[in-house]
């Protein structure tokens, strides 16, 4: 029974502060499409404040002698984020290290709002008048998914302009029509042709695998973070004072404590890691796009 | 788990901070390190070019002192070399000089041992005729008497 009441209190911690714009319209006749979770774009909306306001200020006290205190650590991120795409960038493209740089601070920052207790903010946010409230906007699918799609757009964007036959090629006669076209045979040559339309159905979805992998591996590991701290947090749910001094209430209390601490450290590790994925994969994507073609 | 206009949010919350991001950080941050490192290096090339400047300054130094010591070396040895002509001329005058002196000192000893001899002798014959004058008690004629006594005398000492 408080298995179930404890699944009820996660789930009802796992909805958005929804605003449907077709609010004249029954529930079930509304388009899913036709809304946006305020809490997302709150918390994106001040993480972007907060770095654009950092930057801002830092703006006017850069100094090109020896940098100190905030300068001299984001002067170490940036370097970072240089030196990862040097490495694996093969020529230069002023967009990419910012484009780097801000999905690294952007998602790491994004992630390191799961290091608050995990009903924290969703209590002040019902106490304010919210009927929900989702800390973490990487957790919403709908951040990955923008910016993986940027990054995909900004992939077919130079595969378009550096090697466009190369890349049309590519898309209609790989892997199996190239071959057959090749071959002097009408008929094989014929065959070749009929297999265009399965070529461009493999491609596309393995264009498509990069930003649906991208994005998934963003939300769905922090998705699962939050979902195990919520689990985390209800082993300190209790229902009365009795069931707190109680033994078993106070082993659960520990439990709780020990346990989501040793996973709060262990998170902040992940999300960090998963800001470099994601940028790590971006500037490969990208570098792949720039490549040359080879003949 | 829903895509929603929520994307749209994203979308343009995330691009306005990478076109914000780009101008207002990545840019002037990369542009001041960019610059601090070819100070670093303008300066790590200065300081090799310094030590180059240096290496050679102390190789053009060494000759130098190289030169000027053979130098040196020849003033002295020319300045050896003249203090022991002009020892040598002095030691050569100086035993001139002392064989003039000598030479002198002999002519001089000798006129005045030849003056010592004319006044003995005439001292002597001066005597003699006097003696001869007591012995016979007449008087000589000193003048007549005078060349006689004196051929004797002088026979008496070329004979000593």
């Amino acid at each position: 029974m408080a298995a179930e009441e404890h699944s009820t209190g996660i789930a009802e911690h796992l909805q958005y502060w929804t605003y449907s714009f077709q609010q004249n319209l029954p529930v079930d006749e509304r388009n899913p499409f036709m809304q946006i979770h305020i809490d997302t774009m709150l918390v994106t909306g001040f993480v972007a404040c907060l770095i654009l306001g950092f930057s801002a200020w830092l703006k006017g006290r850069i100094v090109e002698g020896a940098p100190t205190g905030a300068q001299n650590a984001v002067e170490s991120i940036v370097g970072f984020v240089n030196d990862t795409v040097k490495d694996n960038f093969p020529v230069h493209n002023p967009l990419v290290a910012p484009l780097a740089l801000t999905i690294f601070v952007f998602i790491f920052l994004c992630n390191f709002f799961d290091i608050l207790p995990a009903y924290l903010l969703g209590h002040i946010a019902e106490g304010l008048g919210a009927p929900a409230f989702r800390p973490v906007p990487t957790n919403d699918l709908n951040l990955p998914v923008a910016m993986a799609l940027v990054v995909f757009a900004l992939v077919l964007y130079y595969e378009f302009k550096l090697k466009p036959i190369h890349f049309m090629k590519d898309l209609l006669l790989q892997p199996f029509a190239s071959l057959l076209l090749d071959s002097k045979n009408p008929v094989v040559k014929f065959l070749g042709v009929l297999l265009i339309p399965l070529n461009l159905t493999l491609k596309l979805i393995e264009e498509l695998a990069k930003p649906l992998s991208l994005s998934f591996r963003l939300f769905g590991n922090m998705f699962a973070g939050e979902v195990i701290f919520l689990l985390i947090a209800s082993l300190l749910l209790v229902d009365n004072m009795h069931d707190l001094m109680s033994f078993g209430g106070i082993v659960s209390e520990i439990m709780g404590l020990l346990v989501g601490l040793a996973w709060s450290f262990f998170h902040m590790f992940i999300g960090l890691l998963q800001a470099f994925i994601f940028m790590i994969l971006t500037v490969v994507y990208l570098s792949i796009a720039h490549q040359p073609v080879e003949h | 788990m829903s895509i929603d206009l929520t994307l749209v949010g994203q979308f343009i919350v995330f691009i306005t901070m990478l076109l914000l991001m780009k101008k207002m950080l990545y840019v002037p941050l990369n542009d001041a390190m960019e610059a601090r490192t070819q100070k670093i290096e303008a300066g790590l090339a200065a300081a090799d070019a310094g030590l180059e400047a240096k290496a050679k300054a102390d190789a053009d130094a060494a000759l130098q002192l190289d030169a000027a010591k053979s130098k040196a070396q020849e003033i002295v040895s020319a300045a050896e070399r003249r203090a022991a002509e002009v020892k040598e001329e002095a030691v050569i005058k100086a035993r001139l000089e002392a064989v003039a002196i000598v030479d002198a000192g002999k002519e001089e000893l000798a006129s005045e041992v030849s003056r010592a001899k004319q006044d003995l002798r005439e001292e002597v014959a001066g005597i003699a005729l006097q003696a001869a004058e007591k012995i016979i008690g007449v008087e000589l004629d000193a003048k007549r008497h005078a060349s006689l006594i004196n051929a004797s005398i002088s026979k008496g000492f070329d004979a000593a």
